[in-house]
């Protein structure tokens, strides 16, 4: 209760015009880079990560939670009007969104999106505000061996997410670690793989990865995508949305159904709790379920408004579920999150079970935008900005990828003020590069940068400890449930037969991560 | 054939770094030493496994690439990723060297030439120009980084 009192007063944080203006700007940056295909709110964080050096921490989040809240229901924008989902979180959505563009309904399609953005985005925030402390409680009580059993169950469970490539998930999370284990040895005095360059005695930063691996490595997927993924702004210029159109009747919403809103959030909630299973999973499953208790099936894929309200309550609440994981255990469910956590990193702060005891006063304020990004940003944005949108998305690719190269280069520059470091950006953004055409997700390559230190770290005390019996790991309560729980979602992910999710027309650049 | 190279190189370069790798661990020392656990010891447990993974994907990819090599290449223009990489390292040498503002307009403009059509050139360069300035503004005002000029 004492939390969500804290999270209720950090709303006053809004009041600040320059903090509101950050997360204002925040949320429509978020929603142009997630509606214009292929490009991702996950870039637009990554460009917008140098400026965490000069704005204080709890606004720099704030502003990440807007970004991550647009990013989540701005696809729905090109999904839903020339038939190409700006972010994979909306793929579903163009299942039935476009339907209804070509029915002449387009903007009551966006509508109907916003709406389930906000309900979902809401119920997620809430269920975050609401669980979280108790979440956060019961991390005080993983000890030692218990996170280590708890960081490779997060390792393993992102690798066996990624269905159909899971070699090549681990292989990437492995050149995730190998990249962690560069520089000085956290307990002894030894410098590893440095070859003599003493820039890299202090390791590898965090900034020149995720600008290098989001950036860098987007450029140059670009330059090379075929000409027809790159004139999707003709299409656009085509579409004509008047602003009146936008809200849906009360007819409409009363036949989608509270039940329906609410238990899509609730998927999306619980999907976004579990690492590596993003927004596009979340959607799918809420939009299956939909259709499953339907008492009209074949209606759905033709323009049915229920089938967009699931797909977009089940995505924003993702927001609400990727949060637990990073702030109760530190551990980064998806690329953004990622990100948020370097934000953390960046500041000094560590994060991990004491965050939430600790520095509740920083958490709540973050807690409090991502509510408010909801609720008030997303209806707003799309009735202010919406029949603008596709004039803002259908911008010039040249001037666009101009622009996000040298935001890009120079960025990496800030961390360290060294050339370095901007070499190591594009070292890395051309590895990420081959990677992604390769077919391997990027995101397990990250996140095994992540977690990599603190994974080598409580492996070695869990091992002292116990004067180096790995039976600890089976012994101590803690890590026993780590392991149980990680071959539970061994079963379930990898050898139990998995649902398939449609084809999605776009190939958006998200998916490869 | 070119095509089998082109697929089957990078799984080899994984591999070979991943062996690196492991060789590398094994010379940093013992893993255990009087019953302590050393630097050695992670990296030897990442290293074994990339080896192991990378060998796998490596055999996986040999088979897969012999089947289906007539396969056509999936790039429309398969130059321009090596070429932004080269504009990107001339311009981070040129950006410690000269400053900030002209090698980023010949970079910008180049940027903009990759992802557009070869014309137009005047108007592109006014584009690279207001960019740039931009970007000058962004860094220096709302980043707060001092960004090199000609005279350090």
């Amino acid at each position: 209760m004492e939390f969500i009192i804290l999270v209720v007063t950090s709303f006053k944080t809004l009041l600040d015009p320059l903090v509101l203006t950050y997360v204002i700007a925040g949320f429509i940056i978020g929603t142009v880079f997630s509606a214009i295909p292929g490009l991702t709110a996950t870039l637009a964080l990554a460009l917008l990560l140098p400026l965490t050096y000069s704005l204080d921490v709890t606004t720099a989040l704030m502003a990440c939670a807007s970004i991550y809240m647009a990013g989540m229901c701005g696809g729905s924008i090109t999904a839903t009007t020339i038939n190409i989902p700006g972010a994979p979180s909306s793929m579903m959505t163009a299942l039935d969104g476009y339907p209804m563009q070509q029915q002449g309904k387009g903007a009551l399609a966006l509508g109907h999106a916003a709406i389930g953005s906000m309900v979902g985005g809401a119920l997620g925030a809430m269920l975050l505000i609401g669980l979280a402390p108790f979440i956060a409680e019961a991390s005080l009580l993983v000890q030692t061996t218990g996170k280590f059993s708890l960081l490779a169950f997060a390792v393993i469970v992102i690798v066996i997410a990624q269905r159909g490539k899971m070699i090549k998930a681990a292989m990437a999370a492995c050149i995730g670690l190998m990249l962690a284990t560069i520089g000085l040895d956290a307990m002894e005095p030894v410098t590893r793989f440095t070859f003599g360059f003493s820039d890299l005695t202090a390791g590898i930063d965090l900034m020149p990865v995720i600008i290098g691996t989001f950036a860098i490595s987007e450029i140059l997927i670009q330059v090379g995508a075929k000409k027809e993924a790159r004139q999707t702004t003709e299409a656009m210029s085509k579409v004509k949305i008047r602003r009146r159109d936008f809200i849906p009747p009360l007819a409409d919403i009363r036949k989608i159904g509270v039940v329906c809103y609410v238990k899509s959030s609730l998927i999306g909630y619980f999907v976004g709790t579990l690492p590596g299973a993003g927004g596009s999973m979340g959607s799918f499953l809420a939009y299956v379920e939909t259709v499953r208790t339907s008492s009209n099936p074949d209606s759905y894929g033709k323009g049915n408004p229920k089938g967009i309200a699931a797909s977009e309550s089940a995505n924003n609440a993702v927001c609400g579920g990727a949060l637990v994981p990073m702030l109760t255990f530190g551990i980064p469910g998806d690329p953004i999150t990622a990100i948020m956590l370097g934000v953390l990193v960046i500041n000094g702060i560590q994060p991990g079970p004491q965050l939430m005891a600790g520095q509740a006063d920083l958490i709540a304020p973050v807690l409090a935008s991502l509510l408010f990004s909801a609720v008030i940003l997303i209806p707003l944005t799309l009735f202010l900005l919406g029949p603008y949108f596709i004039k803002i998305v259908a911008i010039r690719k040249d001037v666009l990828y101009g622009s996000i190269a040298l935001l890009a280069v120079v960025g990496s520059y800030v961390a360290t003020y060294s050339t370095f470091q901007m070499m190591m950006a594009l070292a890395l953004g051309v590895l990420a590069y081959y990677m992604r055409k390769n077919d391997f997700p990027i995101i397990t390559m990250l996140l095994g940068f992540i977690l990599g230190p603190n994974l080598e770290e409580f492996l070695r005390r869990s091992l002292a400890l116990s004067n180096g019996n790995p039976m600890t790991f089976f012994t101590s309560l803690d890590s026993l449930f780590f392991v149980v729980l990680t071959l539970v979602f061994v079963y379930f992910l990898a050898i139990k037969k998995p649902l398939k999710q449609p084809a999605s027309k776009a190939q958006s650049s998200e998916e490869v991560i | 054939m070119l095509y089998f190279y082109k697929k089957i190189i990078f799984q080899f370069l994984i591999f070979i770094v991943s062996v690196g790798y492991l060789v590398t661990a094994i010379n940093i020392g013992s893993p255990v030493l009087n019953g302590g656990l050393q630097p050695s010891f992670f990296p030897l447990i990442i290293g074994s496994l990339a080896v192991m993974f990378s060998g796998i994907l490596l055999f996986k990819e040999w088979v897969l690439v012999k089947r289906r090599a007539a396969d056509a290449g999936d790039e429309s223009k398969p130059y321009a990723a090596p070429i932004i990489v080269c504009l990107i390292f001339i311009y981070i040498i040129a950006f410690s060297t000269i400053g900030y503002f002209i090698p980023s307009v010949l970079f910008v403009f180049s940027m903009m030439l990759m992802f557009s059509s070869k014309e137009k050139f005047v108007q592109k360069a006014i584009i690279s120009i207001v960019i740039v300035a931009l970007g000058h503004l962004i860094f220096e005002l709302l980043f707060g980084v001092r960004l090199p000029t000609l005279r350090g």
